[in-house]
């Protein structure tokens, strides 16, 4: 599924989100860099429907978002936030279930089915033995997986995913990222992803979007788009391109 | 978690579910007029079938009917609403030391009770102005507050700031009180079931039953509530229809509650505090389980505060005086488990 975008708007006091035609490919990564503040994340959070959109369009596969109810758009779109935003402890299996929220009417408890499709998601990033484990006991690399599972429990076609690889360690963070490549390749899940570890949105991003004071600055394929000059106009300092072993490295 | 596991869960919470039946039974034995088993067996039957225990004494129908099967159903019924409320709002506030009186209805309610005793005389019914006073101060937060979609902070400060309001105007009444109607307001203030009548649970046992009900079958939407704002509307969840359901429910049995038995503290924080030391945080289990328990809880409590002393300490002193050092005890111990 693919998602446009037309003269999407959305302020905070200090702060306009101003973006005027922009499109997703449909099972390809797509991620959006750039300084603290850009609006990478309210971006994300207006696709999501987390934030209310106040002016624009948004499209998924030429359906009109702003029609849809938050129901429907959540059996659609899955958003992944940075942490876990409650005090209660829930058992892992129990947090992913709540996943299925979007197929379930208000006064009903989920089904067998749901524990399945939960357990699958929970399969699929690789912590099914977690299940009866306390989401608090985890360690930061297993939460954001967990987050990414409850994502799935919504079997969306569109995962957004919002900075799933800050404070990890190297290992976590290059484990969040493979599994996000499957998610695109096998699932064939549209992504949507924040970053700020250029390297690995050069490595793993199908198109990087640039974006810069509630603008997309530039975008395209990570060969073809990057270079030192676009680097210091979005983040004003100078940072230099190296290339190992076929590969683009940033050095700040 | 294994087989083993999972039997001694499944023990436990049909065993909590079962538990304020046996209470009720055992309840019905407590007092200072002795029944013989057999005796309470025959009575309770002759409600079933009058024809068949002619003999039995008047004496003993009017205790078990008219004194002390009223006051217990109303314990069980004020008991489960009080819990399952507490549960609910912590659930929807994120925050396990929420308790059922956090949007101003005690304060509403003690207000409208005071107008009641004061203004209408002792022969109106003190309920009708205590849960009308109630409905309003939780209306007022919601409507200062904004919505029920604003920030969790600013409801709960303007909870503090218009119970503060009833507060002051409770004192305003109070100041120009009769002797007579203080004493029955400070009864009153410090809850009260012993005058439990059949005529206060038809009015109010209702409304408490349909206000649990909504949130049992609510249980399992409570815990999708409690993840934050952001988490809650990315799943789907119509955030603004959802948690004003779940704050009327609550406000509807806890005010009714109130207005029938007067302000009784501790119950909405130890029982789903309890419970979720014993069965962990999922609301589906814990919503329903804090209503048997909460039940048992109070039905307990009023059958110590018959028998401890020559002389029945009000459930609300009672409840408040264990509740607060078994409150401090569970909250060091619970600390681990959810937060």
């Amino acid at each position: 599924m693919n998602v446009r975008i037309k003269e999407l708007e959305f302020g905070y006091p200090n702060f306009s989100l101003n973006v005027r035609d922009l499109s997703f490919e449909a099972s390809k990564i797509s991620s959006l860099v750039g300084p603290n503040g850009a609006g990478k994340t309210t971006l994300l959070k207006c696709i999501g429907g987390v934030l209310p959109v106040e002016e624009g369009e948004l499209y998924l596969n030429g359906k009109d978002l702003s029609l849809m109810k938050g129901r429907e758009r959540a059996q659609h779109i899955g958003y992944v936030p940075q942490e876990y935003g409650s005090t209660f402890n829930y058992h892992v299996r129990d947090f992913v279930l709540m996943g299925r929220a979007a197929y379930l009417s208000l006064f009903s408890t989920p089904s067998k089915e749901d524990v399945r499709i939960a357990e699958e998601a929970l399969e699929y990033v690789g912590l099914i033995n977690y299940s009866h484990r306390y989401y608090f006991e985890l360690s930061s690399g297993e939460r954001r997986l967990v987050l990414i599972a409850r994502a799935l429990a919504q079997k969306p076609d569109i995962l957004l995913l919002d900075e799933p690889t800050s404070f990890l360690d190297p290992k976590h963070e290059v484990e969040i990222m493979d599994l996000t490549a499957r998610l695109a390749k096998e699932m064939k899940k549209t992504i949507l992803i924040t970053l700020h570890n250029l390297d690995l949105a050069i490595q793993y991003s199908d198109s990087i979007f640039f974006m810069k004071k509630g603008t997309i600055f530039a975008f395209g394929k990570p060969a073809e788009i990057l270079n030192e000059s676009l680097l210091e106009n979005v983040y004003e300092i100078k940072m230099k391109i190296v290339e190992y072993d076929g590969r683009k490295f940033i050095v700040k | 978690m294994n087989g083993s596991k999972i039997k001694k869960n499944r023990l436990i919470y049909i065993s909590l579910l079962i538990l304020p039946i046996f209470l009720l039974i055992i309840s019905l034995y407590i007092g200072s007029y002795h029944i013989s088993p057999g005796d309470l067996g025959k009575t309770l039957l002759s409600a079933v079938t009058p024809k068949s225990y002619p003999n039995l004494p008047q004496a003993l129908k009017d205790i078990v009917f008219r004194i002390r099967l009223p006051r217990i159903l109303l314990a069980l019924a004020v008991g489960a609403s009080l819990s399952v409320s507490g549960a609910s709002l912590q659930a929807l506030f994120k925050n396990p030391l929420v308790n059922e009186y956090i949007l101003g209805i005690s304060f509403g309610a003690a207000f409208g009770a005071a107008l009641s005793l004061v203004f209408l005389g002792k022969n109106f019914p003190t309920q009708i102005v205590a849960f009308i006073f109630a409905i309003g101060a939780v209306a007022a937060v919601l409507f200062i507050a904004g919505s029920a979609e604003s920030h969790i902070v600013s409801l709960l400060l303007t909870g503090v700031i218009i119970s503060a309001f009833f507060s002051a105007l409770l004192s305003l009444v109070e100041f120009f009180a009769s002797p007579y109607s203080l004493q029955a307001l400070f009864f009153w203030l410090m809850g009260n079931l012993s005058l439990a009548a059949w005529k206060d649970l038809a009015l109010s046992v209702p409304l408490m039953a349909i206000g649990i009900l909504v949130l049992i079958l609510l249980r399992w939407r409570m815990n999708v509530l409690s993840l934050s704002d952001e988490e809650a509307r990315a799943l789907g969840v119509d955030i603004r229809r959802e948690k004003m359901l779940v704050i009327v429910s609550s406000t509807l049995t806890t005010a009714a509650a109130t207005s029938v038995a007067g302000i009784i503290g501790w119950v909405g924080l130890i029982v789903p505090h309890l419970v979720r030391m014993i069965i962990g945080v999922d609301n589906r289990k814990v919503i329903p389980l804090s209503a048997a328990f909460g039940a048992s809880f109070l039905m307990l409590a009023d059958d110590i505060t018959r028998v401890v002393a020559p002389f029945e300490i009000p459930i609300g002193v009672f409840t408040s005086i264990i509740g607060i050092p078994l409150f401090i005890f569970l909250f060091k111990k619970s600390k681990e488990i959810w937060l």
